[in-house]
């Protein structure tokens, strides 16, 4: 129970995303992607960096698209949705050319752009009501 | 405020049961890292004896918590975590996953990945404008994207990625999807539950949720639009429709079977939608009817105007696989297809138990689903039962009536176990409920009272749990092939790495088969750099032939002629070609002054080279 409370707290902090933090934290955990796939190519960095960037878009896109549904909806739906969009971009940027390094990098902050801008229009949308 | 004491007491034995659950599912996977080979045909050939009893323990306790009150974002957890455990064993037991097409799958996600190519994969080697259209919409382009992204992400190499990419997702998502269409149908978290678990319960999804191809992408994102589908007939929010079409075109984009097949159930979903609308009774009927049709005869059409878009397939309508068959062998081919041919009766039995379970509660809840409590549920309930009802239908045209496909009409048999899990949940915790309500009305009486409690906790707590475990476990016999060729192999793969290492410029490989889908796997297909004819590339397998009659350097520089490159290897395999042969040809090369290049796997692979001189 405690726990999900803290759950609950924690995606509220990330959905209000004031002064875009998290918008700023996922750019930030791109960049450092980056480096890490130029020069030390460290697995457990790449899967560390990854778990924040996938759950701060997770939950921006599952607010964005469903609001406050259940708990575990909410959640694992954010994280399929996140899964669908970075599909999407990078199918698109490898049509458009290729999918090297820079590509992926320019792949995931359209990504994280998007999912913030969605949820900040959610946010003025539930504001507005 | 304090808990009753016995409430206390089940609390903490179902703590208990929890812990040891994680305990027993972290030692499953200790025994599949314990099971890992570098040389088998099977799973079932190396792995640990301790396995599959630790698994069937485990998943009877995982049942046990699922049918207990708590916390469901838990139980979903840990069924997540089994359903990944259940879908991993090619991958963590085999060096390079199955030999199921994945590895051509891989190799062309590699060039992807190596950016050898621009624009994505065009998959065919014929370039129409048709196919490169259809390709980039359909083809392996989606699961290319993000397999390579996240490859990047998490630094690791394409092989790695691609290996856990489908067991992964899968075991994360369709018992997600599947917990939200039995939730839609039942209106109950433990009935849905209950279907997540069990959804692992069928042997081809078990088979296709453990290979990264296309196809088990695109299952996924059915799942998710079959959902939609259900939520998109009970409510009026508009914004439903537009994920049930979006899902669906997430399952086009990922694989061009599972995009027709939700497309063809929107239809359907569609026709029941109108049906609800005020208007006559007939027109609604009929419009109904139509949609069934049409959604029917979708799949197979499509197959037909594969061609129409430049593919190199001739799908057309037969009667030859039907005619001068009995009627009880057509009835067989309709229900079980090659599964009649030559599998034995544990098999179909394993195959068939799912979807008859499912069928039957169908036939139960439609006898029961005028009683006003269901009602809610009538709509989701009948899209269910017809969307089964079309599939069988598909299936049943696609095995006798049509020929050329480019795919076994078996694939059907996901998108059917898919729709039946949920029915199947609802028999089983109906069997659960009904077995406590019964406890509850003993417990009350005196007569005999001990004898009756002690009978129905031993079935509501023992029995279901062994009954459903028993049915899981087994499923993964079903699931996982008894019979396949050698796997790739460590050395084969230890050989194409150390040639792609130490090659001091382009190359060519002469290589078998195996030897091919060990080097797509490492270097990817068409790689300008380190040739490897493709699978069915008759001149690949004209200059093995010649090589393995007289391994000689002339043979070798003709490969390098033909492919612009200037060294070629020659890798020749025991256990491939047989002791005798293989003896042969090192004999012969060897007297023929081909240099080694490497001998791997204890001597069962050599490598032979020639650099074209200058």
């Amino acid at each position: 129970m405690c726990s999900e409370i803290h759950l609950s707290r924690l995606e509220s902090i990330i959905i209000r995303d004031s002064k875009l933090v998290f918008t700023l934290s996922s750019y930030l955990i791109v960049l450092a992607l980056h480096l890490n796939l130029n020069s030390l190519q460290w697995p457990a960095l790449g899967v560390s960096l990854s778990i924040p960037y996938f759950l701060i878009n997770g939950v921006f896109l599952s607010h964005a698209f469903f609001g406050r549904e259940e708990g575990l909806f909410w959640t694992m739906f954010g994280i399929l949705l996140l899964v669908m969009v970075l599909g999407s971009v990078g199918w698109l940027v490898m049509l458009v050319y290729n999918l090297d390094v820079s590509m992926t990098t320019l792949t995931l902050l359209i990504t994280a752009t998007l999912c913030s801008l969605l949820n900040r229009r959610r946010m003025k949308h539930d504001n507005a009501i | 405020m304090t808990m009753p004491s016995e409430v206390r007491t089940s609390h903490w034995i179902v703590r208990a049961i929890g812990i040891l659950y994680v305990f027993l599912v972290a030692l499953s996977f200790y025994l599949l890292a314990a099971s890992r080979t570098g040389e088998a045909q099977t799973v079932w050939q190396v792995l640990h004896p301790a396995f599959l009893p630790v698994l069937f323990v485990a998943t009877a306790l995982l049942i046990v918590l699922s049918i207990s009150p708590g916390n469901t974002a838990l139980k979903m957890f840990l069924i997540m975590v089994h359903s990944i455990l259940v879908h991993s064993l090619f991958s963590i037991i085999f060096p390079a996953g199955d030999l199921s097409g994945q590895q051509i799958t891989l190799g062309h996600i590699r060039r992807v990945y190596d950016n050898t190519i621009l624009h994505g994969l065009s998959g065919w080697p014929s370039r129409s404008p048709q196919i490169l259209f259809v390709e980039s919409l359909a083809g392996s382009n989606l699961q290319a994207a993000l397999s390579t992204i996240f490859a990047r992400m998490f630094s690791l190499d394409i092989f790695y990625v691609h290996l856990f990419f489908i067991p992964v997702l899968w075991g994360v998502f369709v018992p997600f999807g599947s917990f939200l269409v039995a939730k839609s149908l039942s209106g109950s978290e433990q009935v849905a539950v209950l279907s997540a678990l069990l959804v692992s319960a069928f042997p081809y999804t078990i088979y296709f949720g453990a290979i990264s191809v296309p196809n088990s992408l695109g299952f996924i994102f059915f799942l998710y639009s079959l959902y939609f589908m259900m939520r998109y007939m009970s409510t009026s929010d508009s914004r439903t429709a537009y994920w049930m079409v979006a899902f669906s075109a997430f399952a086009f984009l990922a694989h061009f079977l599972a995009g027709v097949v939700a497309f063809s159930l929107l239809l359907l979903a569609i026709g029941f939608k109108s049906y609800e609308t005020n208007g006559k009774a007939s027109t609604k009927q009929a419009a109904l009817l139509i949609a069934f049709v049409t959604a029917v005869w979708v799949l197979p059409l499509s197959f037909i105007c594969l061609s129409y878009f430049g593919y190199p397939v001739k799908v057309t309508f037969t009667s030859n696989r039907i005619s001068g068959l009995p009627l009880q062998e057509i009835v067989g081919l309709f229900l079980l297809g090659d599964l009649i041919f030559g599998y034995d009766l544990l098999q179909i039995l394993l195959v068939l138990l799912g979807a008859v379970i499912g069928a039957l509660t169908m036939i139960y809840l439609i006898f029961r689903l005028g009683r006003a409590h269901l009602t809610k549920f009538r709509l989701s309930a009948y899209f269910l039962m017809t969307s089964f009802a079309v599939l069988l239908a598909d299936y049943g045209i696609l095995e006798i009536f049509m020929d050329g496909l480019p795919l076994n009409a078996e694939r059907l048999w996901v998108f059917r176990d898919f729709l039946a899990a949920p029915f199947v949940g609802l028999a089983f915790y109906s069997i659960a409920s009904w077995t406590k309500a019964l406890l509850k009305v003993v417990r009350g009486k005196q007569e005999r009272r001990t004898l009756h409690v002690s009978g129905l906790l031993l079935a509501l707590n023992v029995l279901i749990p062994i009954v459903l475990s028993a049915w899981v476990t087994f499923s993964l016999s079903a699931g996982y092939p008894q019979v396949a060729p050698l796997q790739t192999t460590s050395y084969e793969l230890d050989a194409v790495r150390a040639i792609d290492s130490g090659a001091p410029g382009k190359y060519v490989v002469i290589g078998d088969t195996w030897t091919i889908f060990a080097g797509e796997r490492i270097v990817g297909v068409h790689n300008p750099r380190a040739y490897y004819f493709e699978e069915y590339d008759k001149v690949g397998h004209d200059l093995f032939a010649s090589m393995e009659q007289n391994p000689s350097k002339e043979v070798m520089l003709q490969a390098m002629n033909q492919t612009n490159t200037s060294v070629a290897y020659f890798i020749v395999t025991q256990p491939r070609i047989g002791n005798e042969l293989f003896y042969s040809v090192v004999a012969k090369a060897e007297q023929n002054d081909l240099q080694i290049y490497g001998a791997f796997g204890d001597g069962k692979l050599y490598v032979f080279y020639y650099e074209k001189q200058t």
